[in-house]
């Protein structure tokens, strides 16, 4: 009964600052996912150059553990900015670091969830809107992009999943988030409830988990019809 | 109408299309027929832009030039005044029926919302699919398929329509209702050109017989020459291989 107790009160302490985890998920899902589509045209486009250039990105990206990303951007980026562009973002909330490297690690999977969806696409129906009259951007907005999406939904969730745990990250440069928030409750009570405080934790992290799974569950079954037609 | 000169296209060393001319007048059915590999899908796709054809001339509404040197306007325009129904259908797979054959009303023809539902539907009923309006290409059989890719064609009220081997993905039972939709459209005056396999349909409905090998016109002329009297003995040998599945 105690142990309730405990983690029901330590909930209540870590749960104000659940925003900067989200703040930072949000902010690397928009962004990630906007560099993503960027590198998914440049992957599916015609020139050689460029395709090399992501894919070389790409495989960067994906072996560079998180932590080690969030240390490169915090101690990195500052350096080049002031030696090639003489700007000082020294100053800088901190919390734009961890956002940075976060983008940077989700464009990689976003990018290749979304190319995987774009080729799963029968090409057929591109010549059809091309016969039809429409123009490039039409027949990708309105025929191409919808089937894709719904294809790539699934993937995108476990992304964004993998995105969340990678955000327990942000405090090893320093930003009071919910993992710091917990350190300092430890350390508070001389190391005593550590499972307990670790245990309120793990529990936010799992709810905003199936959250996140709940959503996409509900889009697919919105997207039902149309996904029947498309998953071949 | 349509007058094709000297279409010429290769791929990497293979010249595939060595010079073809065609003229298609107001009414025409014309039929393109040939072995395999002959090049026949080719000369539909590079006739229609679906592919940048090497060199050739057309003259087609206020068209008149180059393959080779088309505009983007012009280019636009070939588009737009000409449909095509494909082998393997190619609907929206996000679409139902009545959205598949709307869309290019709403999109190139810039038709308002209830106007384009009021052709697609009339196009749908002359294909006999009115009640499938509401189903997805998934939920629909393949000659109903294709049955609503020619709809999607014709609703466009395009001078010309091109059709790839319409039938030849279908299973034999579902050939027939394709094949009776083109008969139909046929009899309306509906100006076609259509490659296709099926010997007996093309000389029924045609009133021109194109015969292609390697990439060159070896004959054409009436269905009735062309079958019953052909000149060149490539064409007799042909038709007596093909015509002896019947
Ligand atoms: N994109 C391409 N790249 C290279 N070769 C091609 C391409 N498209 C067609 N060919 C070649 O051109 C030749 C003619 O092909 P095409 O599909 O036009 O023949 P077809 O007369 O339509 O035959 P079928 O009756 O089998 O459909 C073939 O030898 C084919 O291999
Ligand atoms: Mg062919």
């Amino acid at each position: 009964m105690r142990n309730f107790e405990l983690i029901g009160n330590f909930l209540l302490q870590l749960l104000p600052v659940i925003n900067i985890t989200l703040t930072v998920s949000v902010s690397a899902l928009v962004l990630g996912s906007f560099i993503g589509l960027i590198l998914t045209l440049g992957k599916i486009g015609s020139s050689r150059i460029l395709r090399g250039i992501v894919a070389g990105y790409i495989s960067i990206v994906r072996a560079t553990p998180p932590i080690i990303m969030i240390f490169l951007v915090y101690y990195g980026l500052p350096f080049i900015t002031a030696n090639f562009f003489k700007i000082n973002i020294e100053g800088w909330n901190r919390i734009y670091f961890v956002i940075i490297a976060l983008t940077l690690l989700f464009s990689a999977p976003v990018a290749e969830i979304m190319r995987s969806a774009y080729l799963s696409i029968d090409k057929g129906q591109y010549e059809a809107g091309i016969m039809v009259g429409m123009n490039k951007f039409q027949i990708f907005y309105r025929i191409i992009l919808p089937q894709a999406t719904v294809v790539a939904l699934p993937n995108y969730a476990t992304a964004l999943i993998n995105l969340l745990k990678e955000g327990s990250l942000t405090f090893t440069i320093g930003v009071v988030d919910m993992v710091a928030k917990s350190q300092m409750i430890v350390s508070n009570n001389s190391g005593g409830y550590a499972w307990q405080t670790y245990g309120s934790l793990a529990l936010i992290y799992w709810a905003l988990s199936l959250a996140i799974g709940r959503v996409v569950a509900l889009s697919e079954k919105a997207y039902q019809k149309k996904r029947q037609s498309i998953s071949i | 109408m349509l007058k094709i000169r000297g279409l010429k296209k290769s791929y990497a060393e293979n010249e595939i299309l060595k010079g073809i001319d065609l003229d298609v007048k107001k009414g025409d059915v014309i039929t393109i027929i040939g072995p395999s590999g002959a090049g026949k899908t080719t000369l539909l796709r590079n006739i229609t832009t679906l592919e940048s054809a090497d060199s050739g001339k057309i003259e087609f509404e206020n068209i008149q030039g180059d393959y080779s040197a088309l505009t983007r306007q012009e280019t636009k325009k070939l588009r737009q005044s000409i449909g095509f129904v494909f082998q393997n259908y190619n609907l929206f797979n996000n679409k139902t029926a009545l959205q598949n054959v709307m869309e290019g009303l709403l999109t190139a023809k810039r038709m308002p919302k209830q106007e384009a539902r009021t052709e697609a539907l009339k196009a749908l009923e002359r294909v006999g699919l009115l009640e499938y309006k509401d189903q997805y290409p998934v939920q629909l059989s393949g000659g109903q398929q294709q049955r609503v890719g020619i709809a999607r064609a014709i609703a466009l009220k395009p001078k010309v329509i091109f059709f790839d081997e319409p039938t030849s993905a279908l299973d034999p039972e579902l050939v027939g209702e394709v094949l009776q939709v083109m008969r139909s459209l046929a009899h309306e005056g509906t100006t076609m050109v259509i490659v296709t396999h099926q010997m007996r349909f093309a000389q029924e409905i045609s009133n021109k017989i194109v015969f292609m090998v390697a990439g060159r016109v070896v004959e054409s002329g009436t269905a009735q020459a062309v079958f019953e009297n052909p000149r060149a003995e490539r064409t007799r040998q042909f038709l007596a291989e093909t015509l002896v599945q019947y």
